[in-house]
This record gives C-alpha cells, structure tokens and sequence, in this order.
C-alpha cells in the first residue's frame, strides 16, 4: 500500500494577473446574473425565475409545433403574432422585474455586505450599471426568447424555404428586440428605486406592482373625466404603447393614445421617469463609495 | 504629539487628520506614521477606531489634513488603495444564502482576480483559516466564530497588502478568541500588514508589534509595543521585613510603590537594581525575585488617560 503525505502548502501570495475594476464590473454582473436566477442559491431561488421563462416560451413552443405537425404556420389559427406576445410576457416580465429587482439590491443593504463592496475597486455607479446590466440581460432575454422561437419556427415551416423568411422577415428580430428593451426600461428603474428604499423584497415587489398596476385604471378614469395630461401616467401603458410603435401595430387603445398623446410622449415619460429613479437609486446607494 | 517623517516603506502616513460626524468630531487633528507590521488601534469605544480605519479605507471621507496608505494618497482616488488594502467589519457583511467558497470566489473577483484563479485562492484561504470542511455550506448557518474566520477569510482572499481588522474578537468565546488571536499573528507571515482595532487590551498585546493608542479622537501614543510595556523600573519581592527595606530605599533616594512584600522601585539618579541591591544590603533581607517591572498595555493606557485629564 503506497504511503499517504500531506503536504502543508501553507500560504500562497496570487502571483497572477490582476483585473482591477474592470474586472470587479464583470464579477458584479456575473453575480447578478446569479442572484436573479437562482442559480447557486437554494433550489426555492430557481422556482419562479425559471418557472416565467417555461410559461413564457411554452406558448411558442406550442404554435411553432402544431405548425410542424400541420405543415405550415395557421397565424389566423394561432391568433399569436410578435405583438399579441408581447401582451402576454410583458404583464409576466412586470412581475419577473418587481421580485428581481428586490433581489438584486435589498440583500446587499440589509446583510452588510455593502462592507465588502467598499474594500474593493468599485464605484456606486460600477456596482448600479453591473446590477442592472445583470437585470437588463435576463430580462430582455425572457421577453425576446419567445419571438426567437415563433420567429425560427416560422421560417422553419415557411411555405418560401428557411432563408428566404429570414432574410425577407429579418427586420422582426430587431423591433422585437427594441420592444423587449422598452418593457425592460418602462419598468426596471422604478422597480429599482422602490427596492432602494425598502428592507424586504416583498414589500418593495409589492409596492412596485401596486403603483404600475393601479396607475393604469385610475389614470383611464381620469383621462374618461377630462383630465387628459393624466394619461402620462398610466406607468404600466407606456411600455405596450411604444412596443406597438416599434412594431408597427395596434394590439389595444392604450390610456395614453386616449388621452391624445403619440407614442413619442411615452418615450419622453420613460426616459424621464428612468433618469429620475436612476438619480434615486444612486442617493440611497452612495454609501459604497 | 509631534509625528515622525514618513519613509516610503510606512505603510499609514496620516497628518492633520480630522473627521466630524455633524457637531461630534470623532478624529481630531492627528498625525501617525506606521511602519510595515501588526499594528493594534486600542481605545475605549468611541475613541475614533472605526472612524479612523475606514478614512484608512476611503470610505469616510476627512474632513482636512492628509492620508497615505501603502504609498498612495488617497486625494488621489481610493480605488487604487482599495485593490491592495483588505478590511474585516465589526458588524455582518456575509450573504446567508451563499455558501463561503462561493462567496469567497465572488470576494476574490471583486478585489479583481480572475473568476479561475478566485475559486482557487477562496478555497486555499477557507483552508488558512480553518473553514475548509464547510466551505459548500450556506454562510447562514455558520456559527458566530465561523463567521467571524469567513469575514477575515473575505479580508484576505485577494491578497492584499494591509488588511484592517475591526474589533475581529467581538463576540468570540475564549477558544474563538484564541484562534482568531493566532490566526491574526500569522497573517504577517503571509505577507500582509495588518492594522487591528480592539477595546480589548490584550488582544493587542498579543497580537501586535505596534501600538497606537487613541481616546476622543486624539492619539495619546504610537509607537513599538516593547517600548511601551518595558520601563526602568524594577520590581523586587522579598522575604522578611518588607518595610525595612522599603524605608532604607527612600533613605537612599528611591521612590518606592509598596504593597505587601512587593515593591516597584524607581531611582531617578541611577539604576534602580543597584538601590534595591544596597537596600537589602543594608537591611540583610533575603530576595525572593527582583526583576525589570513589565508595564502592561492597560497601565500605559490608563496612565496616558490620566496624564490627559
């Protein structure tokens, strides 16, 4: 039987390369990439992430198979054309963002580990943009992964051969792509200004949720009353609204559209609600520089 | 106090320092030079200690004067300093639901190490500091001592030059206290200078080469630890009438502090062993131990405190 050493390595200085800054921004992404996933957490984590993305692509996976058994893709069959999916996943990323968004910021606060991010080369803005880079990246792939699927599954069925819906159709990748980043725009930064104030996920996810949700039917009663300026306030609207726009189509009669304004007016509240809670988030978070 | 000059291989140069939390100021015009080592901050609590270490850290900023750390200023960006520099919280600052080589390797890439080499030195410092069988469980269900190595552990898995140790004892039972105690003393050995905050005395004591003391945000001594726990006195104990011999010291000119048969002598004309040898001597008492007295960190501390009013 051979004989068994142990060798006390004892303390090894890292003797490699150094990445600085630029690569605690890729370690800060990475770790929110993680956290909103689930992944390396306890199985209870991945439940509702991965859950909203298999309620999300089902529906395409669905369409794009009864059209592979029936030969050609039935749009009037399916009713499920790029916009009307977006109905659908953009009422599910609202929820995906309002419990992510709590997730990604609250723990750090309350747990104290702002104490490490503060003995290491990072910024607040550095340790802002890489969590909401992470948010950004799982978000717009949930809403864009569906269109990706009916869009591929399409040009395989096409009745004009894979290619030629590819290169004829090729323009939907990216309007869907642009949508996708609406929702997420329309409502990651609020989601993250209330999870900057908030000490518990839930609440945060629950406040969020509540104010987008009620903004809509309150500002419908106001804009019905004459109160038209109110339509820029249907939050959870503006979203759908230039995702038509982008698209080219005209799923509902949105508040804002009501009210008399064009889609442009709901960029303008976008961004502008954006560049707000940005400036939020960033007061509550400083204490990291 | 008047600081010595900086030379380039100090690690802490402060100068003027002042910082005020509103009306309360917590460091109040003060000047260190620390060289390359373990270091002990000791003070009561509210003295300055954690107030001072994170100025060291950049994360409070001060108010005047200047601060170097490893060589660099901090007016001229922490970040840089931050890359070299470790620092263990008094408070939490672990994530539950983590496991510790996860969040070590999370800790390592943040100092910027790469992910690879990250999950190394995680698991490598997990082992350093006794945690290497419980490196895949959840940080939450850690026991206090537990946490306490996992949070020096984060201090030094990038490997950083100085790490600052707030209070790395508190709330560590005698067997925890020890090995953190030791694990602290080691950290030399690796490389890494370390600055450690503690109202605990011989905590210090035990782990550091130099003291700076601190009370009200002002520094009533810095210097190396034997400086301050070594003095001329000597302390003789003996057998028969102690009483004797101390009135033949006071008749030789010695000051003498007595208590039972022992007795602190100092002799301000000479050498103090030589007085307590002649005041035997003379009285024909028979020594039981004579020695250099050795002052403890707590008679400097309580000393100065007094001397300050």
């Amino acid at each position: 039987m051979a004989e068994g050493v142990v060798f006390d390595l004892g303390y090894r200085p890292h003797e490699g390369e150094r990445l600085g800054r630029a690569g605690a921004r890729r370690a800060l992404y990475r770790d929110g990439l993680r956290r909103v996933l689930g992944l390396r957490r306890k199985t209870r984590r991945k439940v509702f992430p991965f859950l909203l993305t298999g309620i999300a692509i089902l529906p395409a996976l669905f369409f794009v198979g009864l059209s592979v058994i029936a030969g050609e893709f039935d749009q009037a069959a399916t009713l499920f054309d790029h916009p009307q999916y977006f109905d659908l996943t953009g009422s599910m990323a609202l929820i995906f963002i309002a419990l992510a968004a709590g997730e990604l910021l609250i723990p750090d606060r309350v747990n104290g580990t702002y104490q490490v991010y503060a003995s290491r080369p990072l910024t607040t803005v550095d340790y802002l943009v890489g969590r909401g880079a992470a948010l950004a990246t799982v978000v717009i792939g949930f809403l864009w992964l569906p269109h990706l699927v009916l869009f591929f599954g399409r040009a395989w069925v096409s009745s004009q051969g894979f290619g030629s819906y590819v290169s004829s159709e090729f323009e939907v990748l990216f309007t869907t792509l642009l949508g996708s980043f609406a929702y997420f725009l329309g409502y990651a930064p609020l989601a993250f200004a209330v999870a900057s104030v908030s000490r518990r996920a839930s609440l945060a996810a629950g406040v969020f949720l509540g104010v987008v949700t009620i903004s809509g039917p309150v500002s419908a009663q106001l804009v019905d009353s004459g109160f038209s300026s109110m339509g820029l306030f249907a939050l959870q609207q503006h979203p759908g609204y230039v995702k038509d726009w982008i698209l080219g189509s005209s799923t509902h009669h949105w508040i804002p559209e009501r009210a008399g304004y064009e889609p442009v007016f709901s960029v303008i509240v976008i961004v502008t609600l954006a560049i707000a809670c940005w400036l939020v988030v960033l007061f509550r978070q400083r204490r990291i520089t | 106090m008047t600081a010595p000059s900086p030379t380039r291989s100090d690690i802490i140069a402060v100068s003027g320092l002042r910082f005020a939390y509103g009306d309360i100021l917590a460091i109040d015009g003060i000047d260190l030079v620390l060289p390359p080592g373990r270091i002990g901050l000791v003070g009561a609590n509210g003295a300055g200690k954690t107030t001072l270490l994170k100025i060291l850290l950049g994360v409070l900023p001060a108010a005047s004067g200047s601060v170097t750390v490893l060589g660099h200023p901090l007016e001229h960006g922490v970040l840089e300093v931050r890359s070299r520099v470790g620092w263990m919280p008094e408070g939490e600052c672990l994530p539950p639901d983590q496991t510790a080589a996860d969040f070590l390797g999370y800790a390592a890439e943040l100092g910027g190490l790469p992910p690879r080499a990250a999950r190394q030195r995680a698991s490598d410092v997990l082992g350093l500091v006794g945690l290497h069988e419980e490196r895949f469980r959840y940080v939450g269900e850690f026991s206090t001592g537990m946490k306490q190595r996992a949070k020096l552990a984060q201090a030094i898995v990038h490997d950083p030059e100085l790490v600052l140790l707030d209070e790395p004892t508190a709330g560590l039972d005698p067997e925890g206290r020890e090995e953190m105690l030791q694990l602290i003393t080691r950290l030399e050995g690796f490389g890494i200078n370390s600055v450690t905050s503690s109202h605990v005395l011989t905590d210090i004591e035990r782990t550091c080469e130099w003291v700076v003391m601190l009370d009200g945000g002002k520094v009533l001594r810095s210097g190396p630890l034997s400086d301050l726990s070594t003095s001329d006195e000597a302390e003789l104990e003996v057998v028969g009438d102690a009483s004797a011999v101390a009135a033949a010291l006071l008749r030789l000119g010695a000051s003498v502090r007595h208590h039972g048969a022992s007795m602190v002598i100092s002799y301000a004309k000479g050498d103090a062993f030589d007085v307590a040898r002649d005041a035997v001597v003379a009285t024909g008492a028979a020594i039981r131990r004579l020695g250099p007295r050795r002052t403890t960190l707590e008679d400097v501390f309580l000393g100065e405190e007094d001397a300050g009013g």
